[in-house]
């Protein structure tokens, strides 16, 4: 391996601060909006939320109990007939409406974003909002052909949908959860994360502004007891979660024997292998894309590279200097590429799990391209190399930005490896020879597999897992399958 | 003087061979004809035995042409015709039957074609999904359903790429095994469709503990404490439960892609084509 000098990069990318200066109003309280109104909810379940980035409070939270939840699916109940009722081209009509209000209202949401999350202006405006968008603008178009996406038999959907989404893509998961459930005539109630609610506000503004039916879309917040109320009501008829591998166990259990349909995204440990013959930059770069888009705050983060041996040394290499140029810090600036952890609590997951992997015998690495602030949550990206196939950070889900470093000879060994994992989620294949990238790619047990490539998302895209990762898709034409059944 | 007539030991249909069940259970079930057939009852060891051969013999059958698969389905239409004036069934169930191994065998080389899609996204990457089997079926037919419910679910599974464990009622026992000689003249490689008898309630609790099974499909209306115990014990390793309400008519594509995975795959569609990084 050729040696290059070490790049001492720290304050010699010192660029000046190009903070995001559009003007927004961040919601002070954020209650629920049932029925087509805005309402405070009960002052006694207020809870606080936290910009990450500084550690202070954003402003207060309603937790909605069983009884604003009961409001919620009665007001999605009476919506149902109504909306499901409407052609399809109409019903279409209010989700082009919506995008199209988004996409005017892009630069609000993504500031709020990334307020409220912590990830980087970046992310939030060039690839959660716009997304975001997107997705109500492919599933507008279904709404009026849904019997092409079923083989040609007449569908009808399932009723009343309650919906809770995670805090790593706010406004994006509901886009994704919203859209199909609403282009095949469901009605929705839907739980935004109890740490990231801001954006769901301005969603609700926009659901408001383009005089969507009241009722058809019902938004509570709340923790997970307010998830629970949704997933025990005895009126839903469809749960749809995304969120960790537990609570999806839980959740399915709750609702065993109620006859509730279920789509479940869930956790990840995916694989993304290198070969030999790969581009290594490009690798290089879906690498890094893969564990630190986000923070690793990905389900699908690309948490094990497995790279093959003979290039080891090398790729690492190229891949640390890539690293130590990421600028970490505030989310606002536009040159930030790492944002802030979401909230303390998954800031002491992340350094419990580092701390795990160093005391199983892996060895630490972490680097950036300066110093992460003082206030709020920061964890460099980090690398732990020497770790084995049976260590805690190759096996459990991290959500963070911790790769763990992998290697094999063959490529039966990479998928051995790769597959060697109770989820199924995603995996990245790198490699210029196409026939073993095809033969790669589909004995990969995941349901998105990126080939030269990583973290990508379309809305004509049907994203989700197999195993323990869950069941159901988001995106394409097999995102609108769980909301919809033919009538026999 | 009348003619003493034979009685019938019912065989386990495991890994393409007729086998006893390990547990020594048997049923003795009067025919009402003066004999009596004998059942062999699988038990939870039969049914470990069986899940093996499921996944050894799934990966060879999904890894078979579509247009093989659907030959060799309609070779089973043809093996049951055959016999279908000595099962003992109803003509009409018989032929139903028959009618719906042709249905499934013509879905092989084409329920993939409707089911995958080629997705235009806004990348420079070739992007399809498609569906690929999800594993080994566990399958419990409901008795009401005769040999047509039996028959829907080997349809179903095998069509779609899995491997099958079919639990009948030990009341069929004779209808299912006339099935499985059907199954075994047929070009079905050993091990992918497994037929038992015995209790389907107990041996569906023995598959919802077993975690290398991938589906369960339960067909007609089976009590609501049995659904929810099933679910639970399933829902801790996420496994997927099918209810079917009849086997009336076959499937439909959206019941059929569940028992199978979609997969999707961004493949870069120019030389070199950059990891879509904006870091």
């Amino acid at each position: 391996m050729q040696e290059r000098p070490e790049l001492k990069l720290s304050g010699a990318l010192d660029l000046a601060p190009a903070l995001e200066s559009h003007k927004v109003k961040v919601p002070e309280h954020c209650g629920h909006y049932i029925d087509g109104a805005l309402r405070l909810g009960k002052p006694e379940t207020y809870f606080s939320n936290l910009n990450p980035s500084t550690g202070m409070p954003l402003g207060t939270v309603a937790a909605a109990d069983e009884e604003e939840v009961d409001q919620a699916v009665k007001a999605a109940r009476a919506a149902f007939p109504g909306w499901s009722g409407l052609s399809g081209l109409e019903r279409g009509k209010y989700l082009f409406r919506i995008a199209r209000r988004m996409q005017e209202r892009e630069r609000d949401l993504a500031v709020v974003e990334t307020i409220d999350n912590g990830k980087p202006i970046r992310e939030t405006r060039d690839i959660d909002v716009p997304l975001a968008a997107g997705h109500f603008f492919y599933y507008a178009g279904w709404a009026d052909k849904l019997e092409y996406a079923s083989g040609g038999k007449p569908v009808r959907p399932l009723g009343v949908a309650g919906q809770i989404v995670p805090w790593n893509f706010p406004i994006l998961m509901l886009a994704w959860k919203l859209a199909p459930a609403l282009a095949t005539g469901n009605t929705c109630v839907i739980k935004p994360a109890e740490t990231t609610p801001l954006s769901a506000m301005l969603l609700a503004e926009i659901l408001d502004e383009v005089g969507l039916p009241k009722g058809v879309v019902n938004i509570v917040n709340g923790p997970g007891t307010t998830g629970a109320a949704i997933v025990n009501h005895p009126d839903i008829d469809k749960i749809s979660f995304t969120g960790s591998t537990p609570v999806g166990r839980m959740i399915m259990k709750s609702i065993a024997g109620s006859g509730k349909k279920a789509t479940m995204e869930l956790g990840g440990k995916s694989a993304n292998i290198v070969f030999a013959d790969a581009a290594l930059d490009q690798a290089v770069e879906g690498v890094v894309t893969g564990i630190f888009m986000n923070q690793g705050h990905v389900c699908c983060a690309g948490s094990r590279l497995l790279v093959e041996e003979s290039i080891k040394d090398e790729f690492l290499a190229r891949l640390k200097r890539r690293i130590l140029t990421l600028k970490i810090g505030d989310p606002l600036d536009k040159n930030t590429d790492i944002g802030a952890i979401n909230s303390p609590k998954q800031f002491a997951t992340v350094q419990r799990y580092i701390k795990l992997g160093v005391e199983e015998g892996g060895t630490l690495w972490q680097g950036a391209a300066c110093d992460a602030p003082d206030e709020g949550f920061w964890v460099l990206p980090t690398l732990l190399t020497d770790v084995h196939p049976s260590d805690t950070v190759v096996r459990e889900e991290i959500f963070g930005p911790v790769l763990s470093v992998l290697t094999f000879r063959t490529p039966d060994e990479a998928v051995q490896k790769a597959n060697n994992s109770e989820y199924g989620l995603a995996a990245g294949v790198w490699s210029e020879k196409t026939s073993k990238l095809f033969s790669v790619a589909h004995r990969l047990n995941a349901g998105v597999i990126w080939v030269n490539g990583y973290n990508m998302f379309d809305p004509a895209s049907p994203f989700g897992g197999m195993r323990h990762s869950g069941f159901g898709r988001e995106g394409g034409v097999a995102g609108l399958w769980p909301y919809m059944e033919v009538v026999r | 003087m009348s003619r003493l007539r034979i009685d019938k030991t019912l065989k386990l249909y495991v890994n393409g061979k007729f086998i006893r069940s390990e547990s020594g259970r048997v049923l003795a079930v009067p025919t009402g004809e003066g004999r009596v057939v004998n059942v062999a009852m699988g038990s939870k060891k039969d049914l470990r035995n069986a899940v093996l051969a499921a996944r050894k013999a799934q990966g060879g059958w999904c890894g078979k042409t579509a247009y093989n698969r659907g030959q060799i389905l309609y070779r089973l239409a043809e093996m049951l015709d055959g016999r279908a004036d000595a099962l003992p069934t109803t003509k009409a169930d018989a032929e139903a039957a028959v009618d719906r191994l042709v249905h499934y065998a013509g879905w092989a080389d084409k329920i993939t074609q409707v089911l995958s899609t080629l997705n235009p996204v806004s990348q420079t990457y070739v992007n399809y999904s498609r569906v690929r089997a999800l594993g080994v079926v566990v399958a419990a037919p409901d008795p009401k359903d005769g040999l047509l419910g039996m028959v829907e679910a080997i349809g179903a599974a095998t069509v779609m790429g899995n491997g099958l464990i079919l639990l009948t009622d030990a009341a069929q026992g004779e209808l299912a095994a006339a099935l499985t000689e059907a199954l075994h003249t047929s070009d079905f490689p050993s091990g992918v469709v497994n037929v038992f008898f015995g209790d389907q309630a107990e041996l569906l609790g023995h598959a919802s503990r077993h975690d290398d099974v991938d589906a369960l499909y339960l067909a007609g209306a089976a009590p609501a404490a049995v659904v929810k115990g099933l679910e639970e014990e399933n829902a801790l390793v996420l496994r997927r439960v099918l209810k079917v309400a009849s086997a009336a008519k076959p499937a439909d594509p959206l019941q059929l892609q569940v028992l199978s995975e979609v997969q999707t795959v961004w493949m870069s569609a120019y030389e070199s084509a950059g990891g879509g990084s904006a870091y």
